[in-house]
This record gives C-alpha cells, sequence and structure tokens, in this order.
C-alpha cells in the first residue's frame, strides 16, 4: 500500500491538482488581508472594473474582486464540511458493514442503496426551504445525503482487506474487532477515502452553488453561488457585465476542476488495470 | 447484487428495493412539513394558500384531517398519492398532479435526448482518449471536457446564453416556444429553442460519459488478451472497436443510470437559466411562491423518474453483457 505522500509526488494530476487547490484556499483564507475593500461596504453600483475596484462593483456598489475572495471561504467551508460529515458516515458504515458482514451488513447497504438513488439537489432544496437559510444547516443537510458511494466503495475495499494476512495473523493473536478496525483496517481504506472525499467535496460544492443559485442561501454568508444569483437576478447578467457573473463561476469550476484531478489521479494510482494499461 | 446469480432474481429484488425507496420518499414527504418549525398547515398548503384563505384556514385543517391522530393521516396520504389527489398548486391556480405533469414532459423533451447524445459523443471521444493516451489528443480532449464537467450546469448555460443568443443572436433568450405557429413551423419552432439548453446539458454530461468510457477502455488496455490481439496483427482501430468500446458500454449504461438523478438536477438549473418550462422552473417558481405541494411532488415526481431509469439500466445490462444472460 502506497503512503499517500509517496502518491503526490509521483503523480502530475494530483500533484497539480493539489496546486490548484491550494492556491484558492490560501487566497479564501487571506481573504481579510487580500481583499482591497470591505466585501459589505456600499459605494457607488454598477461600477466598471478600474484600478480602484478590479472587478467593478454590483448593484448595492459592493466590490465585487474583495466579494469574490471572501465568498469563497463560505463556498469552500460549506464544501468541505459536506465531505467531512459525508466521509466520517461513509467509512463507519462501509467498515462496518464490511467487517462484520451478516444481518447488520445487509441492513446497512440495504440502507445505502436507498439513499444512493434518493436525487440530492431535489431533496436539499425541499428541506431548506422549511429550514430556512443556514449554512451549517445546508452543509450537514449536503453531508447527510452524500455518504451512500463512499460507504460503497469503503465496504468493498473492506471485503478484500478481510482476507490479508497481517488482518488473520491479527484476529489469531486474538485481537478483537474495534482494534482490527482501527489499527489495520482504517489505515489502509485511507488513500481510497482520500480520493472520495476530494470527489464529495466537489459534488458538495455544486449542490451549494445550486442551492445558493435557486436563492436557499444566507444572504449574510454571501458564496460565490450567491453572487452568481445576484448577477443573473439584479441586471448583472442582463446588462452583459461579465466581470460580475464570469469570475465567481470560474472560480467554482476550477477548484472542482482542481479536485476532479487529484480524483483521477488518485484513480490511475490505485486501479492496478488502468496504472498497467498507462505505463505500457 | 452477487449473491442472487438467478437474474430473474436478481430483477425482482431491485424492484422491491425500488418501492422501498417510493416509500421512504412519500413517507419523507408526509412527515418533513408535519416536524419542521411552524404550523404544519402552512408547511402543507404553502404561504399563498395560507394567507389567502382568510377564516377558511379551520375548515382546510378539518378537510386534510390534521387533526386525527398521525397514523390515520399517514395512511389518508398514502392514499391521495395514489389516486392522484396531490392537494392544490395557489401557484399556478391548478392541482398540483396537473402542474407537476405539464412541467415534466417539458423536461423530459431536453434529457432523453440529451442522455442519448451525450452517450454517443462520451463513447467516440473516450474512445479516441483511451486509444491516444497521454498524448496531446488525450490531454485536451480529457483535459477540456473534465473542465467543462467542473462547471456548474447553469453557469455553463449563461455563457451559452452571452455567446450564442447575446453577442450572435443566432438564438431565442429564452422560453420553449414563440407561440401562434402551428404543425411543422411549430416544431422547428421548438427545436430552435431547445438547441441552446440541450447543447448545455449534452456537453456536461458527456464530459462525464468521456471520463467514464476512457478509464474502463484504457484498462482494457492493460488486459493480456489485448497485448495477444495486438501481437495477431489486429490493427488499432479493430482492436478499439471489437474490444474497448464493447467492454465500455455496460458501465456506461450503469453510469447513465447513477447519474440520471444528478443530470436530472442539471437539467433543472439549465431551465432556470433559459425559462424553459420544465421542473427546474416549477421548482423556481414554486420556492418563490413557498408553495410547498408543488416542490414536494417536484421530488417525488423526479424520484420516480430516478427509479425508472434504474430500472431500464438493469434490464439493459443483462442484455449487454453476454454473462448475464
Amino acid at each position: 500500500m502506497m503512503k499517500p505522500a509517496g502518491l503526490f509526488r509521483r503523480n502530475p494530476l494530483i500533484f497539480s491538482g493539489s496546486a490548484l487547490a491550494a492556491l484558492f484556499i490560501l487566497a479564501a483564507l487571506f481573504s481579510p488581508w487580500l481583499a482591497p475593500h470591505d466585501p459589505w461596504q456600499y459605494q457607488q453600483a454598477f461600477l466598471r472594473p478600474s484600478w480602484e475596484h478590479l472587478l467593478g462593483t454590483n448593484d448595492v456598489g459592493q466590490d465585487i474582486f474583495s466579494e469574490l475572495l471572501t465568498a469563497g471561504r463560505v463556498s469552500l467551508v460549506v464544501g468541505f464540511t459536506a465531505a467531512l460529515v459525508a466521509a466520517a458516515a461513509g467509512v463507519a458504515i462501509g467498515i462496518l458493514a464490511g467487517f462484520r458482514r451478516g444481518i447488520l451488513d445487509e441492513v446497512l447497504m440495504g440502507a445505502t442503496d436507498v439513499v444512493l438513488v434518493i436525487p440530492t439537489l431535489p431533496l436539499v432544496v425541499l428541506v431548506s426551504v422549511y429550514l430556512g437559510p443556514s449554512l451549517p444547516g445546508i452543509s450537514l443537510l449536503i453531508g447527510l445525503t452524500m455518504w451512500p458511494s463512499i460507504a460503497r466503495v469503503i465496504r468493498s475495499r473492506v471485503l478484500s482487506l478481510r482476507q490479508a494476512g497481517y488482518v488473520e495473523s491479527a484476529r489469531a493473536l486474538g485481537a478483537g474487532d474495534w482494534w482490527i478496525m482501527s489499527r489495520h483496517v482504517l489505515p489502509n481504506v485511507l488513500p481510497l477515502l482520500l480520493a472520495k472525499f476530494v470527489l464529495t467535496m466537489a459534488g458538495a460544492m455544486l449542490i451549494e452553488a445550486s442551492i445558493s443559485f435557486l436563492g436557499l442561501g444566507d444572504p449574510a454568508a454571501k458564496s460565490w453561488g450567491m453572487m452568481l444569483q445576484y448577477a443573473f437576478t439584479r441586471g448583472g447578467f442582463i446588462r452583459e457585465m461579465w466581470w460580475w457573473y464570469l469570475p465567481p463561476g470560474l472560480a467554482i469550476a476550477l477548484v472542482i476542476f482542481a479536485l476532479n484531478l487529484i480524483n483521477l489521479g488518485f484513480e490511475e494510482q490505485t486501479d492496478p488495470r488502468l496504472k498497467r494499461a498507462l505505463e505500457r | 447484487m452477487e449473491k442472487h446469480r438467478h437474474p430473474q432474481a436478481a430483477v425482482a429484488v431491485k424492484t422491491g428495493r425500488y418501492l422501498l425507496v417510493l416509500l421512504v420518499i412519500i413517507t419523507l414527504n408526509f412527515l418533513i412539513p408535519r416536524l419542521m418549525p411552524g404550523d404544519p398547515l402552512l408547511n402543507i398548503i404553502g404561504e399563498e394558500a395560507y394567507y389567502g384563505a382568510g377564516g377558511a384556514l379551520e375548515n382546510l385543517r378539518e378537510d386534510l384531517g390534521l387533526n386525527h391522530p398521525f397514523v390515520l393521516q399517514y395512511f389518508s396520504y398514502l392514499g391521495g398519492v395514489f389516486t392522484g389527489d396531490w392537494g392544490f398548486s395557489y401557484l399556478y391556480m391548478q392541482p398540483v398532479l396537473a402542474s407537476v405533469m405539464g412541467h415534466l414532459g417539458w423536461s423530459l423533451v431536453l434529457l432523453l435526448p440529451a442522455t442519448i447524445l451525450a452517450a454517443v459523443t462520451g463513447a467516440i471521444t473516450g474512445s479516441i482518449a483511451a486509444w491516444r493516451r497521454k498524448t496531446r489528443t488525450d490531454m485536451l480532449l480529457t483535459g477540456g471536457l473534465l473542465l467543462a464537467y467542473s462547471m456548474p450546469h447553469y453557469w455553463l448555460a449563461m455563457l451559452a446564453l452571452f455567446v450564442f443568443a447575446f453577442v450572435l443572436g443566432w438564438f431565442p433568450l429564452g422560453r420553449a416556444v414563440s407561440g401562434g405557429l402551428e404543425g411543422f413551423a411549430c416544431l422547428a419552432d421548438v427545436a430552435w429553442h431547445m438547441a441552446l439548453p440541450l447543447g448545455v446539458l449534452t456537453l456536461s454530461k458527456a464530459a462525464y460519459d468521456h471520463l467514464i468510457v476512457r478509464s474502463s477502455v484504457v484498462s482494457i488496455y492493460g488486459e493480456d488478451y489485448l497485448l495477444t490481439a495486438q501481437s495477431r496483427g489486429l490493427s488499432g482501430a479493430a482492436v478499439l472497436f471489437k474490444h474497448g468500446l464493447r467492454n465500455a458500454l455496460a458501465p456506461l449504461v450503469t453510469v447513465t443510470a447513477i447519474q440520471f438523478g444528478m443530470l436530472f438536477s442539471g437539467a433543472l438549473m439549465v431551465e432556470v437559466v433559459f425559462s424553459w418550462p420544465g421542473m427546474g422552473t416549477l421548482i423556481y417558481e414554486a420556492i418563490g411562491a413557498r408553495d410547498y405541494p408543488l416542490l414536494q411532488y417536484a421530488f417525488f415526481i423526479i424520484t420516480v423518474c430516478v427509479l425508472a431509469a434504474n430500472l431500464l439500466a438493469d434490464l439493459a445490462y443483462r442484455w449487454l453483457d453476454p454473462r448475464m444472460r
């Protein structure tokens, strides 16, 4: 089993994806220092790009460039939190089902298959309409709908791990289930989990962007999707103010592109058939 | 499932599971408005109906059986779902069933051609990229499509609308029909209106299909039998189409089914940008009007479509994979 650090250096897809993602994460992290204006401050509305306002101002006169930097925080945090929730639930359910097998496996996988086919966006829309705009609520909700595919992949990995020599020997030495699951199984599913985490974060960010575009986001915590909603509904799009609606969409696309690159790299490294074909 | 070796049994098990999903969705639709904060009556009939009803509210509460025990309410709700008694939409001033079905048709008009066009496109570009793997052709094709796949559907729709409708003026700004036309002229008019949303949806879906086909065809090249075939002197194209593409078809069908919910969600967002009169626009307007019954049944009917897609894929998969026959 290769260490994640080794993968990072060896695969150009993982490397370039991580570098691109890091750029956006750093920009969001340091946005309070990087933003030239207070993103909430009202100035002159509908300004064109200039040195004072790199991307102009929006309908209420907020500096769009500063808004873009700050909004990245919300988009990234929602995506990250949702993926964290999904990964935690997915790995717990996947390991438990794959390791314990039997009736527990049947029940857990039955539930997984049920949740797997429920369309995520319409469900999240329906529940957020009732819940009202809430950032933690939306993150949790997205996370709770996205764990099934993680649970499935982890389970099948665990099923093959069960047969591995060291797991058998640990069991022969009298190790308990919890010991084996936490000490032997969990570390071995980590690279796979990382790949799925990245993919889930990409999916979660897309859902957040859609929810916000439909007007269900928290107006007090503007995200890239919400910037696009404002640009679309408050004249930015009709007035052809491309400097308003291009940057947030491009930011979402590039972050998700970076995450997809990382996932693709992981796939190449962990699928033996794929790896062999690409090296031939 | 690996345990059910008999194909008929496998389909029966899957159908059972889909029925279970249906029951879960119906139960969610029943529970959500009743457990959420606020007056359940408001949560069930929507804001416009609630505040417009005035003194009739108590009658409505009685009619909906909200004073009855929970279990009784559930069974009467279940009965309503199956008899088509889905409530009344105050947004469209007609029964929910009629509103939802009217919009569903327009969504499927976009979705079905997009699914097929994308599968064909993705199969072609994916095989080419796999054949020319790790060359510049592959990098450009796969990289470009991965970027397209990473864009929010609605943003891609905004870009397409800006370029092809605002700037070039080739296509209309939105909606599905100009009105006042009949017969062939009307069909041509609809085709003209749907070109852009269909193109956007097809591109997004084809990008994903491309990735699936590419990785499954590439992994075929890692198999030893393919080396044997090549050493026997089979040409590159013959290998590609005889072995590669055939092996990629089954995963493509499965993925299309699994992803149908996501494709539908993407279509919803594209519709909003183009004011296409399908489920997306219905949901968008229902959110604005807080017309809850519409939202619930939109969720319900989309799930039914996803389940139907999965069932179809199960059947197609059996037909495509010779081991399953």
